[in-house]
């Protein structure tokens, strides 16, 4: 409906700029061919019509249902007020704002209703009132018997290959296999001239290697398990190339890089070190929250394994649990949770995390020592498909 | 590369996108048409998620009705691999014709030079829409990508970016006309970002209570108002409510049918417990509405303010 759409269309790349801007701000990550195509689509639509403008909008910058209700809001505030449309980008506070960003993610800290990511500042004072047991405990973990870690090592070593073992849908060439290859067979022109006898090329189902991610909770009343967890983890680091470990209490560490480094004395005296709330309170919703943000979208696949190492007792906000869980769940293509408390006799996962947590798991399982094991190789031998979900 | 658009354009405007769907029964609502038409003036693919029963699949054939062309669909799942999606060799033809060259006596030398030539090439969904001779490019759907695994995925991007193929045997083809494609995503699982990208995303909720009515108004000309009312505000209590699988507008039109079948004129428990397999589908769930209070819910949605026909047309 504009008359003369010539002088506008400089402002209106600034207001796209800004808006971007403003999404990004709200914690959406806007690609920039995307907004590309939001201005090639201005030449298609009425932009004076708040709707199609709201519409094209969408369409082309939102790829997540979880990031509309953000984008909503940041519509409704940009295009109610647009910002005075300086860039002011680089000019206010660089520094702060970067710095500001950078400690905030260290100490991250997700609580029950901070849900539309404030700002860092408060949420870091409400990280130090949060729990009052997260103490600054150094634990000497070092202490494992010989004997103990040979036999965890020969059951991690079964586990790892029936969870590397899984058989995929492609095909690959192969000397023998199960499946005579035609293709090869009609391009290689040894069958013409051979009257017909020559070697049959086969093929095979390849093999998909999983990836495993073990999220073991390093909670104040999982101390007692902390000698098998770390043996856990230790033993699958070694059999496994392909694994991720982060340790949570009422945040999340990633601690990948430390167990692969060095001997293990060492490596657990950092360990320790790292994870400053080692022993202290638990928030698993919050801590798989920001599992789930930052690390979720590079190390989760459709191979992936993720493995829960923890008691399920949690402080935290159920609802943003449940919501995590099913997060979790979509990304992965297992979700097993292995509990120190199952094997206790007379049991019942009653807590309010493990609740949250149940309907979203394809197995649960004790894991209060070496002998349970077993039953975690039992469960990914490649027959187990089943989910327990109801 | 001529993108998208062709000698004439598929569509003049974004009501006519309206019309011509309420023309084959579809009612889409203006963000839709928007995302719709802009889906079709750039060339982009468009990417449709939302709870299963909304209506998904159902776009890409009315589009394909609205635009006058071929459907072609490619049903994704697990393990589904190159040979299934895009194209095969035809191994018992290639055979026969081998035996048939030397039955001629064909020389030696060029025996089976022609085997891999367009003459034995299966072509699946995906090679069908690139190389389709239609007068107008054709709809590809490409229904449930979440049920496909990564790789295809990957390989979905590299087609879906050129809209062109290589065959090693063959060279490169290409698409004669970029056909228009709709993908549609349960979100069983996160489909990769690199391939959202490339498309248009569209969200598709629950209707509205007064859509509701209208859709099934539009499927079902011969439901009364009241009961398409009743039947509408049912499901939308219904789904306040955290079922395994909460019922979508497919469940709302199949029930709607059935009460009509048994001859009810009004919502009752009875009625409703009778043809509940109609609306939920999971023994867990039917044991979840029990629980809840069945006559309890039926009261519900017979309480007025929410008889369209009492006040008029609902509004679209």
């Amino acid at each position: 409906m504009e008359p003369s759409p010539a002088p506008r269309l400089p402002t209106l790349l600034e207001h796209v700029a800004g808006f971007s801007r403003a999404l990004h701000d709200a914690g959406l990550a806007v690609n920039t061919g995307n907004l590309i195509d939001l201005c090639q689509c201005f030449q298609f639509i009425d932009i004076a019509r708040r709707d199609d403008f709201y519409a094209a909008a969408r369409a082309t910058l939102v790829s997540r249902h979880e990031d509309i209700a953000r984008f909503d809001a940041a519509f409704a505030q940009y295009w109610e007020s647009p910002r005075q449309l300086v860039i002011k980008r680089q000019q206010d506070d660089p520094d702060d704002e970067d710095a500001a960003a950078d400690s905030g993610r260290g100490a991250r800290l997700m609580l029950p209703g901070d849900e539309d990511g404030g700002d860092g500042g408060e949420r870091k004072s409400l990280a130090l009132s949060w729990s009052p047991e997260e103490a600054l405990a150094q634990r000497d973990l070092g202490e494992l018997t010989e004997a103990d870690v040979e036999r965890a090592q020969r059951l991690i070593r079964e586990i790892v290959a029936a969870l590397a073992n899984k058989r995929g849908r492609r095909h690959a060439a192969r000397r023998h296999g199960r499946i005579p290859d035609l293709r090869r067979l009609l391009r290689d022109r040894s069958l013409y001239l051979a009257d017909g006898i020559c070697p049959l090329p086969w093929r095979s189902r390849r093999i998909s290697r999983t990836r495993l991610v073990l999220l073991c909770d390093v909670s104040g009343s999982m101390q007692r398990y902390s000698r098998f967890l770390i043996e856990f983890m230790y033993a699958l680091r070694r059999e496994l190339s392909d694994l991720e470990v982060a340790v949570f209490s009422t945040h999340l560490t990633v601690i990948t890089d430390l167990l692969r480094r060095r001997g293990v004395a060492a490596s657990l005296r950092e360990v320790a070190d790292r994870i400053h709330d080692w022993a202290g309170g638990t928030n698993i919703g919050g801590s798989l929250r920001e599992f789930n943000e930052r690390y979720a979208p590079h190390m989760l696949n459709g191979r992936t394994t993720v493995i829960f190492l923890s008691d399920g007792w949690d402080r935290g906000n159920a609802a943003e649990m449940r919501r995590e869980m099913g997060k979790l769940r979509q990304r992965a293509r297992k979700v097993l949770w292995l509990n120190p408390l199952l094997g206790t006799p007379g049991y019942q996962p009653l807590t309010q995390g493990m609740q949250c947590a149940l309907p979203y798991l394809d197995h649960f399982l004790p894991a209060h020592n070496l002998q349970s094991l077993a039953q975690l190789r039992a469960c990914c031998a490649p027959s187990a498909t089943e989910p327990m979900r109801q | 590369m001529t993108g998208g658009r062709e000698e004439a354009p598929a569509f003049g405007s974004i009501g006519e996108i309206e019309q011509r769907f309420a023309a084959q029964g579809y009612i889409a609502d203006r963000m839709l048409a928007t995302t719709l038409f802009l889906s079709v003036s750039l060339g982009k693919p468009l990417f449709l998620e939302g709870e299963p029963g909304v209506g998904k699949t159902e776009i890409a054939k009315v589009m394909a009705r609205a635009l006058d062309t071929e459907l072609i669909r490619l049903q994704c799942y697990e393990g589904l691999d190159s040979n299934a999606a895009l194209y095969e060799w035809n191994y018992t033809r290639q055979l026969l014709e081998l035996r048939l060259q030397e039955a001629r006596g064909v020389d030696r030398a060029e025996i089976g030079d022609n085997l891999f030539s367009e003459a034995f090439l299966l072509q699946r969904p995906l090679l069908k829409a690139l190389r389709s001779e239609g007068r107008r490019p054709p709809v590809l759907l490409i229904d449930e990508v979440d049920r496909s695994d990564e790789e295809f995925e990957a390989f979905l991007l590299e087609v879906l970016s050129d809209f062109q193929i290589t065959i090693p045997e063959i060279g490169t083809l290409r698409a004669h006309h970029t056909p228009f494609v709709v993908l549609t995503s349960n979100r069983t699982r996160e489909v990769h970002d690199a391939l959202k990208r490339r498309c248009l995303y569209h969200w598709i909720d629950y209707p509205t209570f007064a859509r509701e009515v209208t859709i099934l108004r539009a499927r079902l000309p011969q439901v009364e108002l009241r009961l398409a009312g009743q039947v509408c505000r049912f499901m939308e209590l219904l789904r306040e409510h955290d079922f395994y699988k909460r019922p979508g507008i497919a469940e709302t039109i199949d029930w709607a049918r059935a009460l009509m079948a048994l001859g009810v004129a009004e919502l009752n428990a009875a009625a409703v417990d009778e043809t509940l397999g109609c609306i939920l589908k999971y023994r867990g769930d039917n044991e979840k509405l029990y629980q809840m209070g069945l006559t309890g819910l039926v009261e519900k949605a017979l309480m007025p303010g929410h008889d369209p026909s009492a006040t008029g047309q609902p509004a679209a």
